[in-house]
């Protein structure tokens, strides 16, 4: 079973939480809570289970952000998400050489929240112009200010 | 400016992001030695219209025509999974001939959209002919389609709880005509293009993935599949009404351009079976749940939505703190993931081998940009 597996591999890293989801409602078998430190060892012992990178993505609560990973399995279905609070001034370390993948969607977290990643090889804006001085998926952001600054 | 490290003897060529080749607004930086590539670098973003801030800026009803604008190629797989991640926040049940209408479209949206991709991409290899038949039977889709849905390709027909429109008898034998038709034609496709020495010779062994490729980049769809990986969201996690039919999953063998290729073309038989039976099985009933709330305001939580696009897995995960506006939507596209992994693709091949690998993603760049 794919799901014992996964939670033998993430038991043994001391996360905050490894608990069995609702995936009736919420489309996630596994809902793991962990340190955005941990997210190197986490996203390892998923490749390890031959899991693949759905998407990496944020929130930004105000007062914090959290990172979430999400993980499905070809082979056999078992989707893993991981959320990792980040406090605003922080940066995330990177799990792109884990996951090649990884690399655009940090970049893509990058450009639209501003959040860093400690040894990404690349990071650098994506989707927007490399002259934007701003983050657009930010709750502070406001589209009509960035016009009003073209 | 992006500095790619050139030393003396190699050159940089630009290719895109106005290219016959690169469907819509795609860039990449290559790095040249001689005629082959030792670096490249996709710049995309050129179509980035934000939808995922004019979601959380827009209640969930007013976010519904953004999903025919992500990937308008097959849209209605975008209407389809934004639908279901809403209707599973609000425990809303859809009735069976929903389901299956929405089966039935969207499987043709799909078949429409590969027909356009085979065109197209036998264009970038060079072969002129195909694009006239595939768009002649495309047409015949976009009629349909148009014919019950109001628009030929933006389409926005899928509502919380149903569809807005049931099917008439002249869609249903339109259908059934279609699959004739496009069964005849498949034999002529193969005649054209399967066979063709030149086609063989472009794409056989050229950009080959491997399955360890496919875990680390997080490939899905039909260019997944190509690697032999039988991972299709519509068998692996069932939706809608799909566990009602049989088809199959074509894979391939060699994971290389002639794979994707043959994995598509074999798909959009599948698709044909599955209108055909859903045709057949169509229940009685009503389109629409009854007692849909007029104000989708959610309960605080997440849900993850996966759908099966013509290009992979389309994932729709939504945030609700309780508001009428969702507080986050993320769309995570396929193309986003397939077309991560070309810098590692590119390495060492010719430029007329990038144009046949890059076409055999599939790509809509206005999806991979949002």
């Amino acid at each position: 079973m794919l799901m014992s597996k996964i939670k033998e591999a993430l038991g043994a890293l001391g996360l905050e939480q490894v608990a069995e989801g609702d995936y009736a409602k919420t489309g996630c078998h596994l809902e793991v809570k962990a340190k955005p430190e941990q997210m190197p060892a986490v996203a390892q012992a998923l490749l390890g289970a031959d899991c693949f990178l759905e998407s990496v993505t944020a929130l930004d609560l105000v007062e914090s952000f959290t990172l979430v990973y999400h993980f499905a399995n070809f082979w056999e279905l078992c989707r893993t998400v991981v959320h990792a609070t980040l406090p605003k001034d922080a940066a995330a370390p990177t799990i792109s050489h884990v996951y090649p993948g990884a690399d655009w969607y940090e970049r893509e977290v990058y450009d639209l929240f501003g959040i860093q990643f400690a040894g990404h090889p690349n990071l650098k804006r994506l989707l927007l112009p490399e002259d934007a001085d701003f983050h657009p998926l930010l709750k502070s952001f406001a589209a009509a200010e960035a016009k009003a600054n073209d | 400016m992006i500095e790619l490290g050139i030393e003396e003897k190699t050159y940089t060529l630009n290719l895109g992001p106005q290219h016959p080749s690169t469907h819509g607004v795609l860039r990449v930086l290559l790095e040249m030695e001689g005629e082959f590539i030792t670096k490249a670098e996709p710049v995309i973003g050129y179509g980035h219209r934000a939808h995922e801030h004019m979601a959380e800026n827009r209640n969930y009803h007013q976010f519904l025509p953004n999903m025919g604008r992500v990937d308008y190629l097959h849209a209605l797989a975008y209407n389809q999974g934004y639908c279901m991640a809403v209707e599973k926040l609000m425990g809303i049940v859809v009735p069976e001939r929903a389901e299956f209408i929405r089966v039935i479209t969207s499987e043709l949206n799909r078949i429409s959209s590969h027909l356009l991709w085979l065109g197209a991409y036998l264009l970038d290899l060079g072969a002129f002919t195909p694009i006239l038949y595939c768009f002649d039977d495309r047409e015949n889709i976009l009629d349909l389609l148009d014919r019950i849905t109001g628009s030929r390709l933006t389409y926005c027909f899928y509502r919380f709880g149903g569809v807005p429109q049931d099917l008439d008898e002249e869609f249903i034998t339109g259908t059934r005509a279609f699959i004739k038709r496009l069964r005849r034609r498949f034999h002529d496709y193969d005649n054209l293009v399967t066979k063709n020495i030149i086609f063989i010779k472009r794409t056989r062994d050229v950009g080959v993935f491997t399955r360890e490729q496919a875990v680390r980049y997080g490939l899905t769809g039909p260019t997944l599949r190509g690697s032999g990986i039988a991972y299709d969201i519509r068998k692996s996690e069932p939706y809608s009404a799909y566990p009602r039919f049989n088809f199959e999953i074509p894979v391939g063998e060699r994971g290389d351009v002639m794979d994707r290729y043959l994995v598509r073309v074999r798909e959009m038989e599948q698709s044909l079976r599955i209108i055909e039976q859903a045709l057949d099985k169509l229940p009685d009933g009503p389109v629409m749940a009854e007692k849909v709330p007029k104000r989708i305001k959610p309960a605080e939580g997440e849900v993850y939505q996966a759908v099966e696009t013509a290009r992979g897995e389309f994932g729709c995960y939504i945030v609700s703190k309780g508001d009428i506006k969702p507080y986050r939507i993320k769309l995570r596209v396929p193309s986003f993931g397939n077309l991560s992994i070309l810098p590692e693709a590119a390495v060492d091949t010719l430029v007329a081998d990038l144009v046949a690998i890059l076409g055999s993603f599939d790509v809509v760049v206005p999806e991979i940009d949002r």
